[in-house]
């Protein structure tokens, strides 16, 4: 075992470029993977805080009166599922705008009259309520919109699977190139090798007492690119969070450090997964005992 | 201790090294094989420490038939057969020692057992060159160092693919005797050679081939065929140690 680590750490020092190149490549790929990993891991974490959300708005038709409100008000708090009901009318709409939109806007001054409508905020116990609510509500008289936040929900869901699907399929063709790499500079080890091989097959050495050195080889090469892949990430996520942190305030992101651990055993293991496979592809031929 | 049974190899490129071989080589003999560049004496060998299947026929190693082997019981094979070449096949940027450490250290030798690496280098006279590298000695010791390292697992049986193929005259028969006292010890040798010189003057078993097949085998033959008289004048070792040469 010592021979090997001894002549896999070797292996990786010597070919210095080549081992650089493959360190790179890998990491490349690593980070595509990793960047995909840790925005769907974000985006996953704002799709589950927006269904704990759990809230409807009903738009009230422009120009119904208070009784019909009241009576609306009742309608909805009949439906299933409801726990909580608010009201907000046009001037608090307004108010609600304007402090959105940051203290630089004047709303009041622009515009002759309030164009917002009356709303309820409906909110519901549990997540697939929401959908039953929206219905129910949209069949309710004096009733011009309804938004339910599972629509929201959905298309940021879809927008989740896009990014894991894409981030794979980039992963994916990146870490062949990887594998075609990092198996092309444990050859050249192999190769600077050969008499060695061939003599320890003479000798009666074991097919895998002759793999290991290259397969610590490829797993080093794997590992420092998860490393760096890891890292790239992190600090990509980090200023992306601290960008987000000021623009989206009410947008619950996780922190990078969750995301870092998260992602790094992740891309560890891949990393020493390509590493081995192209270690293993590169011994193959020599290695026939 | 070596068996052919009706053994054929055709190479993939239909090149047919050998065709309906079958001999049989027991504990303790010396045995030459000899015949021209490409009749399949190598082929023969590497049969044996199974670098190559025969394409029909049983190749048996004390009993053991190696064409059954497991890919992965063959090392074990190979432990117990040692291997020599024309080209030596040292580490060059080990020293001596080294070199036949080598063999005990990637097979998971104790480490207590390098203490035969010392014995094996007294063996083949080279244990005050212990320290120098393959290219500081000459061709004859390159080769004892092989030889060695070829013995250094106490293999019963030696396998040398012509040994003496980039050796001088001199030497060649140097190399020779040393086998031919391996032998003595106790261990089951195979030489494959075209080298006329060390044959005939040896006067052990031979094994002719050609094309693939057996052509002559004899108990203490001669390079071509019955040696009738080896010239003494003429011949390369004329004037060696005598006795041996028979009548000159």
């Amino acid at each position: 075992m010592r021979y090997a680590l001894a002549e896999g750490a070797q292996g990786f020092v010597r070919n210095g470029l080549m081992s650089a190149a493959s360190v790179l490549i890998t990491a490349v790929t690593l980070m595509a993977l990793g960047g995909a990993l840790a925005a769907a891991g974000a985006l996953d974490h704002v799709a589950a805080a927006l269904a704990r959300q759990l809230q409807v708005v009903v738009y009230v038709r422009p120009g119904a009166g208070p009784g019909k409100i009241a009576s609306l008000r009742d309608g909805l708090a009949r439906l299933p599922g409801v726990v909580r009901l608010e009201y907000v009318s046009p001037h608090d709409a307004l108010g609600r705008l304007e402090s959105q939109l940051g203290p630089g806007a004047r709303l009041r001054g622009l515009l002759a009259h309030n164009p917002l409508p009356p709303s309820f905020v409906v909110s519901a116990a549990r997540p697939q309520d929401l959908r039953t609510i929206a219905d129910g509500a949209r069949n309710l008289p004096d009733v011009d919109d309804v938004r339910d936040g599972g629509r929201v929900l959905d298309r940021l869901l879809a927008v989740v699977r896009a990014i894991r699907l894409g981030g794979t399929a980039a992963g994916v063709v990146l870490a062949c190139v990887a594998l075609v790499v990092i198996a092309g500079t444990v050859r050249l080890t192999v190769f600077a090798r050969r008499a060695e091989i061939e003599v320890m097959r003479l000798v009666g050495a074991t097919a895998w007492f002759i793999r290991w050195p290259f397969v610590i080889e490829g797993a080093v090469t794997g590992a420092c690119g998860a490393c760096g892949a890891a890292a790239a990430v992190a600090a990509g996520y980090w200023l992306i969070v601290r960008g987000a942190a000021r623009a989206l305030p009410f947008v619950p992101l996780p922190g990078p450090g969750e995301v870092a651990v998260d992602v790094v055993w992740k891309l560890l293991v891949w990393g020493v997964v390509i590493g081995v496979t192209a270690s293993l592809l590169a011994v193959r031929r020599y290695v026939r005992v | 201790m070596l068996r052919f049974a009706d053994v054929s190899k055709t190479y993939a490129k239909g090149v047919r090294a050998l065709a309906g071989v079958s001999l049989d080589i027991a504990a303790g003999e010396f045995v030459f094989i000899v015949g021209p560049t490409a009749a399949g004496k190598s082929t023969l060998l590497k049969l044996v420490y199974r670098e190559e299947l025969p394409t029909r026929g049983a190749v048996l190693v004390n009993g053991l038939d190696v064409t059954r082997l497991r890919p992965r019981d063959v090392p074990f094979l190979r432990r117990r057969v040692g291997v020599v070449f024309q080209d030596f096949r040292l580490l060059p940027r080990k020293t001596v020692w080294e070199n036949v450490a080598f063999a005990l250290e990637v097979t998971g030798a104790p480490p207590r057992a390098e203490g035969r690496v010392v014995e094996v280098l007294e063996t083949v006279g080279l244990a005050g060159r212990a320290d120098a590298l393959p290219g500081e000695l000459s061709a004859g010791q390159q080769q004892r160092v092989s030889i060695a390292r070829a013995l250094v697992h106490r293999p019963p049986l030696l396998l040398a693919d012509e040994p003496t193929g980039n050796l001088d005259p001199d030497t060649s028969w140097e190399i020779t005797q040393l086998l031919a006292r391996i032998n003595a010890a106790g261990t089951t040798v195979v030489v494959t050679t075209h080298d006329t010189a060390i044959v005939d003057r040896l006067r052990r078993r031979v094994i002719a081939i050609d094309a693939g097949t057996v052509v002559r085998d004899e108990a203490q033959g001669g390079y071509a065929g019955t040696v009738a008289a080896p010239s003494a004048a003429g011949g390369p070792y004329g004037g060696g140690e005598g006795g041996s040469d028979g009548a000159a």
